[in-house]
């Protein structure tokens, strides 16, 4: 079992290196919806692992599919067409970094991950490869920092959580179920509202161009 | 009554009002909104004086009742405040009556937050604070409250799910995330002091602690003044009510000295910041940045330094909620933020320009206001703690932020001459008058507060 959690994992972080790669944003959201749906999976798997937490498991799974695999990408996506003609279009145009170097920047960020969680963590959990929950956070960063699209930003965020699902689950198997819950709730409503400011934000942008600059600093 | 339902009733009453705010009659929401604020305060004094309550849902301590009275007093004087605001304002982001619900909703997950006995519950409430408030900041609809609005979010949205990865941490260390069984037993192993100290830069984002604080300015500098003042209020003071209670279940002295470093960081750069503001309600969010960083202090060092932040929890929630009202009237009739746009605000407005005065000094330290008090207390924790060395160092900054706030704001209000301005009605100039003179008499309430947080002492 330990191993297929190892493959998911790498699929993870092979995934989100994808998302750093991409420029477009509609590739991007199909990327988190594939890797929520690997989330839901691992926690299955992790399921048929502990039987006397099998049913909740498998709620949390079947929650994760609902609202990380479809419900997210799909409000998000419904706001990207309701702002663009052509939504398939919409790309980073601005990213901070290139895509070279974000990527070699990621894969330094997982060699990092992996060398902490070792020289920190190993020692007093033993669980093997338990860096890799650990890299994707960090990837996950890196897509917010060198993007300045609202949509990829998001999507970094939503990753972000993605990797504390299998953080919590994978190393320490798992939070209470009513915080589980809480935190999925909370996810869909903060996707709701921040689809709603990106639409908002994104439009003005479009009409009048980025002038904020000179009255958010200092 | 029933002991369990009782500490709900302020989250009952603003839960009911954000209910009731949906239903389209016309001034509804504000009828509404007053009576529910006002429900909630009445509940929240008439807790004051119930006893602590722990459960398996519950953990309600002298912190929790101080953080309700705080939070339903800025509540009340909000949504009043509000009323008067919002009448002269056009191009809203949505409908009025959104704004009424969603503050209803906002204030609601700060309730829940400071009374259940669960960790990861209290993550989910903070979280619920950003997903309700982020379109309060963006109320406006113009390009920069809306980039300021987004920012809040992914800044704070990052912060808290370092809070939740601690959450895992915590967990899976200790088995529980009660908060009352941890503070009885906790593991003594690096997992659990790794998920502590996580949880303080995690809820610290959201608390606007250095060095995640980047979206606190950019907020309150352009949210309406009634949603600054109540973010300032109450929503920084509840992430630090997370973060005190990260230092409760592991008071071991790494942490205690990392929140402490943490406190004096904020205070350090706010005061520095502070010094080299244009925009008047940009330096008040360095203002509240400063005071939340002292509270910290206070929390870190324990004793009289925990009296001391919970004094300045309660004088700076409506002194500064004060302020953020007079910025709003300010903001009015000269339609800039910028202070060199910004003269003779004695002639102009003089009740105004008189509460400003006093309530800057107030946020700022000086005597006789609470802030001072508490800051006393935090001060003679910190010497009998550290010594002379580090409290000297800790008081050139403050003396930076009181300079700093006292000398712009007297700028503002006794350079030159103007016509009065006579736009504002009286529910605006009062406001800020009422908060001023509760955050001076909390002075007088120190002996209470010291027997609500006597078990913590």
């Amino acid at each position: 079992m330990d191993q297929i959690f190892e493959i998911l994992g790498f699929l993870l972080i092979v995934l989100t290196l994808f998302m750093q790669w991409e420029v477009y944003v509609k590739s991007t959201i199909v990327l988190f919806a594939i890797s929520s749906f690997i989330v839901a999976i691992f926690l299955v798997l992790l399921g048929l692992r502990n039987p006397q937490e099998e049913y909740l498991l498998f709620v949390l799974a079947g929650l994760t599919v609902v609202v990380r695999g479809i419900t997210i990408p799909v409000i998000i996506n419904k706001a990207l067409h309701r702002l663009h003609e052509k939504p398939w279009r919409v790309r980073e145009d601005k990213p901070i970094m290139g895509i070279g170097g974000s990527i070699l920047v990621s894969l330094g960020l997982i060699m990092l991950s992996y060398f902490l969680y070792q020289g920190s963590l190993y020692g007093i959990l033993k669980v093997k490869s338990g860096s890799v929950p650990i890299a994707l956070f960090l990837q996950a960063s890196l897509l917010i920092i060198t993007h300045k699209h609202a949509y990829i930003q998001m999507i970094g965020f939503l990753v972000m959580e993605n990797a504390v699902v299998m953080l919590s689950g994978w190393v320490f198997g798992g939070l209470p179920f009513i915080v589980e819950a809480g935190v999925i709730l909370d996810l869909l409503g903060l996707v709701v509202v921040s689809s709603l400011i990106m639409r908002v934000r994104e439009n003005t942008i479009l009409h009048e161009g980025d002038n904020y600059n000179t009255e958010l600093r200092g | 009554m029933n002991q369990h339902i009782m500490y709900l009733l302020p989250l009952l009453f603003s839960l009911s009002g954000a209910v009731l705010c949906i239903i389209p009659v016309r001034y509804l929401e504000r009828t509404v909104s007053v009576l529910v604020s006002f429900l909630s305060l009445a509940a929240a004094v008439y807790l004051l004086f119930q006893p602590n309550y722990t459960d398996n849902f519950f953990y309600v301590d002298g912190l929790s009742k101080l953080l309700m009275l705080t939070i339903a007093l800025v509540y009340f004087s909000t949504v009043l405040y509000s009323m008067a605001y919002f009448k002269r304002k056009k191009n809203f982001l949505f409908q009025y009556r959104l704004y009424y619900f969603l503050m209803n909703i906002f204030v609601a997950a700060m309730f829940f937050s400071v009374v259940v006995d669960n960790l990861g519950l209290i993550w989910v409430g903070i979280e619920a604070t950003t997903v309700s408030s982020a379109l309060l900041v963006a109320t406006e609809n113009d390009q920069v409250s809306i980039e300021s609005a987004w920012r809040y979010v992914i800044i704070v949205s990052v912060g808290l799910a370092i809070s939740l990865i601690s959450m895992t941490f915590i967990y899976g260390s200790a088995g529980t995330l009660s908060m009352h069984e941890l503070i009885i037993h906790h593991p003594e192993n690096r997992v659990f002091l790794i998920g502590t100290l996580l949880g303080l830069v995690g809820f610290g984002t959201k608390a606007g602690i250095f060095p995640m604080h980047t979206w606190l300015p950019d907020v309150h500098g352009k949210a309406p003044s009634p949603v600054s003042a109540i973010f300032s209020g109450v929503l920084l003071p509840v992430a630090l009510y997370a973060m005190y209670r990260m230092i409760q279940i592991n008071p071991s002295v790494t942490v205690r000295l990392f929140s402490m470093i943490l406190g004096i960081l904020t205070i350090i750069s706010a005061a520095l910041l502070m010094a080299v503001q244009r925009n008047y309600k940009r330096m008040f969010a360095y203002s509240s940045m400063e005071n939340m960083g002292m509270i910290l202090v206070g929390f870190s060092l324990g004793g009289y330094g925990l009296l001391g932040a919970g004094i300045i929890i309660v004088s700076h929630g409506l002194a500064k909620s004060g302020i953020f009202f007079l910025t709003g009237n300010i903001l009015t009739a000269y339609h800039t933020t910028d202070m060199k746009g910004v003269n003779g605000l004695l002639s102009r407005m003089p009740r105004t320009a008189f509460t400003l005065f006093l309530a800057s000094m107030a946020v700022t330290g000086a005597p006789p206001f609470g802030i001072f008090a508490g800051e006393f207390f935090i001060f003679s924790a910190l010497i009998a703690s550290y010594g002379w060395g580090i409290a000297l160092f800790l008081l050139i900054f403050v003396a930076i932020a009181f300079i700093s706030v006292n000398f712009k704001v007297g700028k503002m209000i006794f350079t030159s001459h103007d016509e009065p301005y006579n736009g504002h009605s009286r529910i605006e100039t009062w406001i800020p008058v009422v908060n001023l003179t509760l955050s001076f008499l909390s002075l007088l309430c120190i002996p209470f507060f010291e027997m609500l947080l006597k078990n913590l002492l």
